[in-house]
């Protein structure tokens, strides 16, 4: 569904972005995992077309969609829920989730939001209860939902999430994560970036590994979450050994 | 991705896979291993240049005298707490042994590998698989022992037993597949007939021949001898064990676990990488190994490469069963002997002096045999060398 290849992003003359390849099939959910500055969230920022990156190809079901302009990767079936929610804090709840449909059209368009409207409320029975209150005044968690539920307003195919479990409360990671198992059993694919490497291996397929802007370990969830060097890294386990080598 | 789908990914999925994986190893070795960050540095490479599987070709090889030179624990990836196993091997031209270390998940890959070879060969759950190997192929003895194991089949494990006492095993338990080496399916069909045993009354219906070159003839002969089906594997011990290539129902090649390595074709003495088809030195890149990673290893083993789809469904390539070697050791009963090794041992018998000597292969009883026949002097006998370095 989603194959990157070669993919080089810069900030100025930085680059963020060293040469990744990696892919989606339809149907997974991926995570990508690395520390804090490795260049996960450039990643999505370049798939979803917020940043545009120096080389390389992301090609979305046969299309090319690298450097394209950002509401057209949308209409292609790509929405992200970005990090730190940046949901519309003035608008209500229900107004910031029929933004995430802007760009829907065709006959049956309000018939349709009305149906994806109830799903996002059937998934987040708290935005229905809320859904007249003003999304600045909404829990931490909350704000996560309607940061995930405006996504699915766009009706996605590949949902790009980025570190939807920050600054949760435990119980509200759990309950996050288990949504987002639950969107996936409904068909839609997910590539996840989440620096709580443990719960996203959990809900997983695979898992790639960045390290400063270049992926350097891949394979099944299973396995990396198995994996000593991952352990010690990413899963707060003697972190201070990793250097300790030889 | 599981086992049984990821033999059968197509074209396209293979080439961004195959990226994505060489990548990532290039990248970790680079970070993770001095040997490798100063050979690709003195190359002149840096890991974001590999873009594609055609820059596999400018990547420098690795042979068995860098993973020897770098004695004991200069190969390896991953730090020594992560090890849980240790194997060395005797096979360099070097006086030290090669080692080779595995973490967890590379112990359980190569159990994996090995289990999806011997299924492919068709052992099931219900056999009894017997393990004939000369000690000197104790590891991949231990690997095959394994994947068996793994894949719910009853083992009888390599035992440093006599052949009479092999032959017991294999009637009384009443073994249904034989893991063993041509030269000693050869050996052991003599003695059957020999001793009169009738081959009917047996319950062995499959061999599985690993560990030498396998030609046609020997082949024919053995399952007419016999009168059951052969299926062969290949395996590289520095590399993933004996699961690296095996062969399916329509015994057209042996399919090579494109999701563990990449394969490649090359000239032996150019190093130029050789096309489909060409026969050539078989060199591999490790893409999952965690404790050895190995970039373009050169395995030493003549073969050719077909990466055409097969009739069975598999898209993985297949390699040609081996013909030969390319680099002079000599391959007896599964074992590497390199002549320059045995030089050495000549030289340390004989107090330091280098005394000329054949290696002679003979075929006794359908077992090949070496003869070292050594030329000696008057110093020999007159006791004037110096004193031999050996216990």
């Amino acid at each position: 569904m989603l194959n990157i290849r070669n993919l080089h992003t810069k900030y100025g003359p930085i680059s963020v972005i060293r040469n990744v390849s990696l892919h989606v099939d339809e149907g997974e959910t991926v995570c990508l995992i690395g520390a804090n500055g490795a260049g996960k969230t450039t990643l999505l920022l370049t798939i979803s077309g917020l940043i545009k990156p120096s080389s390389g190809s992301i090609v979305f079901d046969g299309n090319e969609i690298s450097g394209m302009r950002p509401e057209r990767v949308v209409q292609l079936g790509i929405s992200q829920a970005p990090e730190g929610r940046q949901i519309f804090a003035p608008l209500s709840v229900l107004e910031n989730l029929r933004l995430g449909a802007f760009h829907r059209h065709g006959k049956n368009r309000e018939e349709n939001i009305a149906r994806d409207l109830n799903e996002v409320f059937r998934l987040f029975p708290r935005l229905h209860e809320k859904r007249e209150q003003m999304a600045g005044t909404l829990s931490g968690g909350e704000q996560q939902m309607l940061a995930i539920g405006r996504a699915i307003m766009a009706n996605p195919r590949l949902l790009l999430l980025d570190e939807p479990s920050l600054g949760l409360a435990p119980r509200l990671v759990d309950t996050i994560m288990d949504t987002i198992k639950t969107l996936n059993n409904r068909g839609i694919t997910i590539l996840l970036v989440e620096q709580n490497a443990k719960k996203a291996l959990k809900i997983s397929n695979r898992g790639y590994v960045l390290e400063t802007g270049r992926i350097i370990l891949q394979g099944k969830s299973s396995e990396l979450s198995e994996d000593s060097e991952v352990r010690r890294a990413y899963l707060g386990k003697d972190y201070k050994e990793i250097s300790q080598r030889h | 991705m599981e086992n049984d789908k990821v033999e059968y990914l197509p074209e396209d999925a293979w080439r961004q896979w195959h990226t994505e994986l060489l990548q990532s190893t290039v990248n970790r070795v680079y970070e993770r291993m001095p040997f490798y960050k100063k050979v690709l540095d003195e190359a002149g490479i840096r890991p974001e240049e590999i873009r594609s599987m055609e820059d596999l070709k400018a990547l420098p090889f690795t042979s068995r005298t860098d993973l020897a030179s770098n004695y004991p624990y200069g190969f390896f990836a991953v730090p020594l707490r992560d090890i849980v196993r240790i194997h060395t091997l005797g096979t360099s031209a070097s006086t030290n042994p090669i080692v080779l270390g595995y973490t967890a998940q590379d112990l359980n890959n190569r159990k994996w590998l090995t289990r999806r070879f011997l299924v492919t060969c068709g052992v099931t759950p219900e056999d009894i698989v017997q393990i004939c190997l000369d000690p000197g192929m104790a590891i991949p003895g231990q690997d095959l022992k394994e994947g068996a194991e793994a894949l719910g089949a009853l083992v009888i494990p390599p035992d440093p037993l006599s052949t009479k006492t092999r032959l017991q095993v294999l009637v009384d338990f009443k073994t249904s597949v034989l893991i063993t080496t041509p030269s000693y399916a050869r050996y052991l069909m003599r003695h059957l007939v020999q001793n009169g045993l009738p081959l009917a009354s047996l319950s062995l219906k499959r061999l599985i021949l690993v560990g030498e070159t396998l030609d046609e003839e020997t082949r024919r002969e053995i399952e007419l001898g016999l009168d059951m089906e052969t299926r062969a594997g290949y395996g590289v011990s520095e590399a993933t064990g004996p699961g690296l290539a095996y062969e399916c129902p329509c015994k057209c090649g042996l399919h090579l676990s494109l999701d563990h390595i990449i394969p490649e074709v090359i000239d032996p003495c150019s190093g130029q990488q050789l096309g489909p088809g060409h026969w050539g030195e078989l060199a591999i890149t490790t893409v999952t190994t965690r404790s050895n990673p190995l970039i373009r290893f050169r395995t030493g083993d003549l073969t050719r490469l077909n990466i055409e789809p097969c009739e069975c469904g598999r898209t993985t390539w297949r390699m040609a069963p081996v013909r030969g070697r390319t680099d002079g050791l000599l391959a007896i009963r599964g074992v590497l002997i390199d002549p320059a090794d045995t030089s050495n041992l000549i030289a340390m018998w004989a107090g330091g002096k280098r005394l000329p000597f054949l290696m002679v292969l003979s075929d006794k009883d359908y077992l090949t045999r070496l003869e070292l026949w050594i030329a000696i002097n008057e110093e020999i006998f007159s006791g004037s060398l110096p004193h031999s370095t050996t216990g």
